[in-house]
């Protein structure tokens, strides 16, 4: 009984590099859009009364927090008031009005300042970015050893829009 | 005459293009989630500010209005303010109730008063505070009532 010899040499089983370079890339392209590609977005929530003649609805408590923003000609900001009291302009305005807000407030864990409402009150043509701005600064501050947002003042709403015409 | 056995060969189902596949479909689906989120219009410039929080859980019922400017390349304004709205529609936005109206008409063919869905507003940083207050006054005569303005979370 003949043996047949088998010719063949035991081959080196070479991995195959197209694949490999094919998940590679895979790989690459998963990782990529795992970075975040749209900044992530908050929001606050925000209220406007319906209506002007929402004054003496409900009388409440504690004293109303207004917050004017004058803006000049070009939508920058002019000045900040805080209850007619003038905190200045530019950013430290800003954090001087949260400082204010947290004078006002005493403890921002009391529960008694759930009810709190501050209205901003702002010229027409003011840029967006400092409502956003002076909202932020109401509505409560970053603690910078925890990063946790210590909330001061939940309820914020706008004035009813002041029109170009009857006058800033 | 001498029959050959054939062994049955076990096929060797190949890996590779399976896993391909699934990576595939993974960054697919992940880049179609990105979209659906947003809904953004990248033509508005958020304003940025740290403590922007998005909402824990999240919204049932949303309206996402964009208002911002059409901006050439250098971000030079070309046009008043506008609402940017569904497939490229442009509306100023001192005549966006019609759109509102409709969308409350909408929302009433899902079963959904309008009194429950949240406007969320997303505006260009540079849009005048009154626009957008107006923005709320035509939601508010068209039925809303629940407003969100959003804002960019600024990385420090």
């Amino acid at each position: 009984m003949k043996f047949r010899h088998s010719n063949k040499k035991a081959e080196k089983i070479e991995p195959q590099m197209a694949p490999m370079i094919d998940v590679v890339f895979q790989l690459l392209i998963f990782f990529m859009l795992t970075l975040k590609i749209i900044e992530p977005e908050g929001d606050f929530n925000i209220n406007m009364p319906i209506g002007q003649s929402q004054e003496s609805a409900s009388e409440p408590l504690l004293p109303d927090i207004k917050v004017r923003m004058v803006a000049t000609p070009d939508g920058d900001l002019a000045s900040l008031e805080l209850n007619r009291r003038k905190l200045g302009n530019g950013p430290e305005a800003f954090e001087r009005l949260n400082g204010e807000i947290l004078r006002i407030l005493g403890n921002p864990n009391d529960p008694a300042n759930a009810d709190i409402e501050v209205e901003l009150d702002a010229d027409y043509n003011l840029n967006y970015r400092y409502t956003v701005e002076a909202i932020s600064a109401v509505r409560g501050r970053l603690d910078p050893s925890s990063g946790q947002v210590v909330s001061y003042v939940e309820k914020i709403k706008f004035a009813p829009p002041r029109r170009p015409e009857a006058g800033g | 005459m001498r029959i050959k056995k054939k062994e049955a060969a076990i096929a060797d189902v190949d890996m590779t293009p399976m896993i391909d596949i699934v990576f595939q479909l993974i960054a697919f689906f992940m880049v179609i989630t990105n979209f659906e989120n947003t809904r953004a219009d990248e033509r508005v410039k958020l304003p940025k500010d740290e403590l922007a929080k998005p909402p824990e859980i999240a919204r049932e019922d949303d309206l996402l209005l964009n208002i911002g400017y059409i901006r050439n390349q250098q971000g030079e304004k070309q046009s008043d303010a506008l609402l940017f709205y569904g497939d490229g529609e442009t509306y100023p936005v001192l005549e966006i109730g019609p759109v509102l109206e409709r969308e409350v008409k909408y929302f009433k063919d899902l079963g959904t008063e309008a009194d429950d869905v949240t406007i969320v507003i997303r505006s260009d940083a540079e849009i005048p505070t009154g626009l957008v207050q107006e923005t709320i006054k035509f939601s508010q005569e068209a039925g809303f009532s629940k407003f969100a303005l959003k804002a960019t979370q600024k990385v420090e």
